[in-house]
């Protein structure tokens, strides 16, 4: 499904990632951890577009994507969120679903977009304006929405549960289980919280300073003593 | 024909003196508020006739006039940065159109003073003429190309030794960084905009001595002074003289080689095809990313 | 009401206007010439609220339009009301040229373009064996006699224009309320989040970028075929960008009625009252209106009076815009 060789990304004279190798295969999910500035969010602009990488290749679904602009490799079916939210402004959360859905997906079907308000539980705000009238929790759901929308093969999720409260994480957690079930697509996720990776997840791939020191099940990964020494440490045996 | 081409390079090196001193001020504002003054060239051209006013009605030679024109026109750049700095939404567009709206102000004001009629210098002992080799042009260029140089050579020194000149070198590459080193950033902005009030006074009197002005004057040098931003690239002194002198030959040469309707016209082009080919400059390095 | 409103507003532009004023040939010439700006202040407002572009050069266009019209009817012989949207598309295609000005950011491309505008002049005057160079071209074709109507008459040319601009209007609000609008209006301030989902932003910057230059080398070409005359430094004439720019500023360059509104203002005022007041330098006063807006309301009169007037909330008055 996606498979990323050599991938070195050069930011001035600093190393941001070097020589990654990553694969999934379709359907599969995935946790990606690391501290701080490891190169996780760089990672994922390298996949989406957004980055280019100084060298290596980014095969998508058996197609070469390194040249391939933003807008092809989100047609092409790969759907991202954002850290921080990005909703598109100006248009309401139900246009943001349209739009995501009309040119991620290449046609508009009402009834999806209801199916995707209802899941996220965002019904209620379809009408208000994205860029102000949602609360956190809402957001980081339009951000899954917009990408579902586009109808993704492969859904990127950069920490979409950070800065949710405990009530809001397990929620969101039950929908993101949930999605993984329903629509059926690998999911490539950026969380810090080993026990959500835990439940999440089959398979943990651990990055730091941009190079790929582990990967495998959480349960391996996270008693791997290089991973705990560079990881978050104690937090490895909670 | 060799000959004439050596004139025409000495030329364009005595017209980039001035046009580099425009730039500089441009590029100056650009650097700590990020936005492109299109009333800039019309500070220029204020210069230009308080120099015509002073000679005319007064009979001061236009060297002496610099001091008044330092006055009118750096107090017409604060007045320019009050407003601009009022701005608060979606910047960027805003202060182009803004500043774009200044300029038509200074220049019709300047129409309805001065009317349209061109002006140039009555000064004898400037148009002189001055011989180097088989090199002539009028003493005005060689004196304002030197006053330029130094000027020039004034500022850089100041951007890298006073206080003030560290400030707005830091303003301009990282606004944020800047203020938790305790610069004040509203400041420096002011800083700025006078500094470039100070050098559109020098280079409108030295166009004004060397040349003829007219109203719609300020427009067209608000465009040479961001040609010649663009040629240079982002951040890069050295590429600004250098930008304004390439800007300046070519613009003689086109004269000297095709005609002078196509003066304006030799300008654009150098401009687009640097954008278009180059678009980090002529001697801009490469960008820094975050 | 509300449904009425517009059908009496059309009723007036269309039946009181030339009923009433069509006698006082100096009034209606005034108002060619506003609507004219309107055309322009229309297409400029598309590219900056639709495309996110502030162009310095629309002059460009405009001259390209008239110039292509004339000398298609003039020298090819077609007829003066094919001429008219050839011009418009001749305009276009000048805009290929400009694409790549799509890759740099705001005052790089609003530059970038005014450059274009001075480009297209100095070969106007130059290339002398087409365009007659800096003389001009006298004795352009006038609007055609169609059906009976006679456009070329004072009330003709009115309703011509008119519809042209009500027509461009439509066009816009079309855009506007597709599924591409939807995306360019997502561009302004979120540009790589549409990206994400599939938007292709150059394309769709580079075709409002087309349909602002049809627009603006339509209207040229219509005021070509009514003064019957150009010339370089008339065609491309600064005027051509600084008027509908005030206008579309002034009357709210987010709102669809705002530049047509802001161009009969704006127009009107200038030749009435600014001109009586500075005769050489009245554009003195479109400065002081272009910065007084950007200061104190920068989304134009527009949006503030049904501001005033109704109170509704930001998000609906939007949308009524629509």
């Amino acid at each position: 499904m996606l498979q990323l060789d050599n991938i070195a990304v050069r930011f001035g004279g600093l190393n941001v990632l070097t020589d990654v190798n990553f694969a999934m295969e379709t359907g599969e999910v995935v946790g990606l951890v690391g501290p701080n500035g490891a190169g996780k969010t760089t990672l994922f602009n390298v996949i989406s577009g957004l980055v280019r990488p100084v060298s290596g290749r980014v095969v998508f679904d058996g197609r070469d994507m390194l040249r391939a602009p933003l807008y092809q490799r989100a047609r092409a079916g790969l759907g991202r969120t954002f850290q921080i939210p990005q909703p598109m402004h100006e248009l309401t959360v139900r246009e943001n679903l349209r739009v995501a859905q009309r040119f991620g997906r290449g046609r508009v079907d009402e009834a999806r977009i209801d199916e995707i308000l209802d899941f996220l539980k965002l019904r209620p705000k379809a009408q208000a304006d994205a860029a102000s009238g949602l609360a956190l929790s809402e957001l980081k759901a339009l951000e899954v929405g917009k990408a579902l929308a586009t109808e993704p093969k492969l859904l990127l999720l950069d920490e979409v549960l950070a800065g949710l409260e405990t009530h809001g994480k397990r929620l969101f957690m039950q929908t993101l289980l949930a999605l993984r079930e329903r629509f059926g697509i690998g999911i490539l996720i950026i969380e810090h919280d080993i026990e959500t990776i835990s439940n999440l997840c089959q398979r943990v791939c651990v990055l730091d300073f941009g190079k790929v020191i582990a990967d495998g099940t959480p349960q391996a990964v996270f008693e791997d003593p290089q991973v705990i020494k560079s990881y978050t440490g104690g937090a490895a045996h909670a | 024909m060799t000959e004439l081409i050596l004139q025409s390079l000495y030329s364009g090196l005595l017209v980039g003196g001035a046009y580099a001193l425009i730039a500089l001020g441009l590029a100056l504002v650009f650097g700590t508020m990020k936005i492109i003054n299109l009333a800039h060239g019309e500070l220029v051209l204020l210069a230009a006739y308080v120099a015509y006013t002073a000679e005319s009605q007064f009979g001061l030679n236009p060297l002496a006039s610099i001091p008044f024109a330092l006055v009118i026109v750096c107090a017409s750049a604060v007045l320019v940065y009050l407003l601009v700095s009022r701005i608060r939404v979606n910047r960027e567009l805003n202060s182009l159109i803004l500043t774009f709206g200044l300029g038509i102000i200074l220049t019709n004001a300047v129409l309805i003073v001065w009317s349209a009629n061109i002006r140039s210098t009555s000064s004898a002992w400037l148009q002189d003429a001055v011989v180097l080799g088989p090199l002539f042009s009028m003493r005005s260029e060689v004196v304002f190309f030197v006053l330029s140089l130094a000027l020039a050579g004034g500022l850089w020194w100041w951007l890298s030794r006073s206080w003030y000149g560290r400030a707005v070198r830091a303003v301009s590459s990282n606004r944020d960084a800047a203020k938790l080193m305790g610069i004040d950033p509203v400041r420096t902005e002011l800083v700025s905009f006078v500094v470039a009030g100070v050098l559109a006074s020098v280079a409108g009197v030295a166009i004004y001595s060397s040349s003829v002005i007219q109203p719609a004057l300020g427009h067209a040098l608000t465009i040479k002074a961001f040609i010649i931003t663009v040629l240079a690239g982002i951040g890069s002194m050295p590429g600004v003289l250098l930008g304004a002198v390439l800007l300046g030959v070519t613009e003689s040469l086109t004269v000297t080689l095709a005609s002078s309707a196509l003066q304006e016209l030799a300008g654009m082009v150098l401009f687009l095809l640097v954008l278009f080919v180059m678009p980090n400059g002529l001697f801009g390095g490469a960008r820094r990313r975050g | 009401m509300k449904p009425i409103a517009p059908v009496a507003v059309l009723a007036a532009a269309y039946l009181l206007v030339p009923l009433l004023l069509g006698g006082n040939a100096y009034l209606m010439t005034l108002l060619v010439s506003a609507l004219i700006i309107a055309g322009i202040a229309l297409a400029w407002a598309l590219l900056g609220n639709l495309g996110g572009m502030v162009s310095f050069g629309h002059a460009a266009f405009f001259g390209v339009g008239a110039y292509t019209s004339a000398l298609l009817s003039m020298q090819a012989g077609l007829p003066v009301l094919l001429a008219i949207p050839l011009g418009g598309l001749g305009a276009a295609l000048a805009a290929v040229a400009v694409l790549p000005a799509l890759r740099l950011s705001g005052p790089y491309f609003a530059l970038a373009i005014l450059a274009y505008a001075h480009i297209f002049r100095i070969l106007a005057t130059e290339l002398k064996s087409l365009t007659g160079g800096s003389a001009g071209i006298l004795g352009i074709p006038g609007l055609p006699t169609l059906g009976g109507l006679e456009l070329g008459s004072r009330n003709g040319q009115y309703l011509l224009v008119l519809t042209v601009v009500l027509a461009f209007i439509a066009l816009y609000r079309a855009i506007w309320r597709s599924d591409y609008g939807l995306a360019l209006r997502a561009m302004h301030d979120s540009e790589d989040a549409t990206r994400v989902v599939g938007v292709n932003s150059t394309l769709l910057k580079a075709a409002m970028l087309f349909v602002s230059a049809f627009m603006t080398g339509t209207i040229g070409a219509l005021n070509a075929h009514v003064i019957n005359f150009l010339d370089p430094d008339y065609a491309f004439s600064g005027a051509w960008t600084i008027v509908p720019i005030a206008a579309a500023i002034f009357g709210g360059y987010r709102t669809l009625g705002g530049p047509l509104l802001g161009a009969i203002a704006v127009y009107l005022l200038d030749q009435l009252l600014f001109k009586a007041l500075f005769p050489s330098g009245h554009q003195i006063i479109l400065g002081v209106l272009l910065g007084a807006m950007i200061l104190l309301s920068p989304n134009g009169l527009l949006p503030w009076i049904s501001r005033r007037l109704q109170r509704r909330p930001a998000t609906e008055v939007r949308h009524a815009a629509a």
